[in-house]
């Protein structure tokens, strides 16, 4: 079954503009010295800025960008970086394609196994062809929040029995530590519609996963999660 | 045409021997700093919990030379949520350090958003003992689960492959080991953590692509000027 379709994407790409209005000022009990002995006065400004994994580090190409990206407000995000995200991931498969004695021009990105599961039953073809375009991915990735669902198992994407059924897929529910965001990265960004493009056969390099897993003393199942320090 | 892009990416990867996913040491304005933020989590801690989790990582030793060791207290750490998928921060949670103390204030909407914060003590949340190897917590009226204090850094991934994966050479262009060897296993981080009841964050009325109802979050380092 495929719980997908292609309309929640553009939804979520335009999403609504409703104003949700809260207010939580609970007093708070503490074991510890009450806050008003300490000085919190001042301004503080923005240095580093994360929403998911790997965001800046791999699809901004310069210092400067990099720098920029860590200073710029999601709403901004989009507008000021889209498009060099797309000629990074571009010129990412470019560099390999020099190496692999190909003609940059043959070996492009390809669109992944997202707008598969998003095209739901129907068969990926030129008349319902794959919609998750380099521009769309890219436009998708620049807004770089983190979405975690209150009410929903979390998973960052898990694409169920893969190709061609991905019977199962699920995701974009949050990030658990154990989540392997690693290889939802590479497959998304070089895995093509199957996942599995460059799984180093066939004289390939291998870059949709970095082989490597969880360690297991590195969570705990009770607050905060994470294991002691080594 | 073509060519001038490939040399410009291959100088730019060459010219960045660190280069870590997934924000440890993301760009060179803050990487290695006390603000450097390494990794940021949310999730539901159980199925069908009511409460959503938040972790923060800050600096790391997985890399000699980097600044690890204390939370700086010039820093103020801030999980931003925006319910409504305009990707303008309806709620935030502060953090920052005072004398071995990790206090919390929010969840509150901030007055003004953007890149300049002030910290609003009229909403304290809560605070707790910065721990040291056992894990100290505290729990708020409201059911604010609170931690601070360094933990392994849980993040995996093969960077020492990687760096030679993004700088093939004409002997060395096979790609990602399988196995391969993660790099941060053994290295620790600087943790904040919360676990927080839904109620006091709002209902989000923003959806992600299959539209299920979401939070959309992210977490900012704040420098005092």
């Amino acid at each position: 079954m495929k719980i997908y379709n292609k309309k929640y994407l553009f939804a979520a790409l335009f999403a609504s503009f409703l104003v949700v209005g809260c207010s939580n000022d609970d007093d708070s009990m503490n074991p510890t010295p009450p806050t008003m002995e300490a000085d919190f006065t001042g301004t503080f400004s923005q240095v580093d800025h994360m929403g998911r994994p790997g965001i800046n580090t791999v699809l901004n190409g310069s210092a400067d960008n990099k720098n920029m990206h860590n200073k710029t407000i999601p709403s901004n995000m989009q507008a000021t970086f889209q498009a060099s995200f797309q000629a990074r991931l571009e010129a990412l498969h470019d560099a390999y394609a020099v190496l692999l004695g190909a003609d940059p021009a043959d070996i492009n990105y390809e669109p992944n196994i997202l707008g598969d599961i998003l095209n739901g039953a129907e068969p990926t073809s030129e008349a319902n062809p794959n919609i998750v375009s380099a521009e769309v991915l890219t436009t998708v990735l620049s807004n770089d929040v983190l979405e975690v669902a209150p009410n929903a198992p979390t998973v960052y994407f898990d694409g169920g029995a893969g190709a061609p059924s991905f019977e199962g897929a699920i995701g974009f529910t949050g990030r658990k530590l154990q989540d392997d965001v690693i290889d939802v990265s590479l497959i998304l960004l070089f895995g093509g519609e199957t996942g599995a493009r460059f799984n180093g056969e066939g004289g390939l390099p291998q870059l949709v996963t970095d082989g490597v897993a969880i360690t297991a003393d590195n969570i705990t199942t009770s607050f905060p999660y994470i294991g002691a320090p080594e | 045409m073509k060519k001038i892009k490939i040399i410009a990416v291959l100088g730019i990867i060459l010219a960045a021997p660190i280069f870590i996913a997934a924000d440890h040491v993301d760009a060179p304005g803050v990487a290695g700093s006390s603000a450097d933020i390494a990794d940021f989590y949310a999730f539901e801690p159980t199925e069908g919990s009511d409460n959503t989790v938040f972790i923060v990582d800050v600096q790391s030793n997985v890399l000699p030379d980097l600044t690890y060791g204390e939370f700086d207290e010039d820093v103020l750490i801030e999980i931003n949520i925006d319910l409504d998928g305009d990707l303008v921060e309806d709620q935030v949670i502060q953090a920052i350090p005072r004398d071995g103390i990790m206090y919390f204030f929010g969840p509150f909407s901030p007055s003004s958003t953007g890149l300049n914060s002030q910290i609003d003590t009229n909403t304290a949340l809560g605070s707790v003992e910065i721990s040291s190897n056992t894990a100290i917590t505290s729990t708020t009226s409201n059911g604010v689960s609170l931690f601070a204090g360094p933990r392994q850094d849980a993040f995996y991934f093969d960077f020492v492959r990687f760096n030679q994966v993004i700088a093939p050479t004409a002997e060395d262009k096979s790609g990602f080991n399988v196995p391969g060897t993660d790099t941060f296993d053994g290295a620790n981080t600087l943790s904040i953590a919360l676990e927080v009841p839904n109620s006091l964050l709002g209902t989000p009325t923003a959806q992600n692509v299959i539209g299920v109802p979401v939070y959309k979050t992210w977490v900012t380092t704040n420098r005092k000027q």
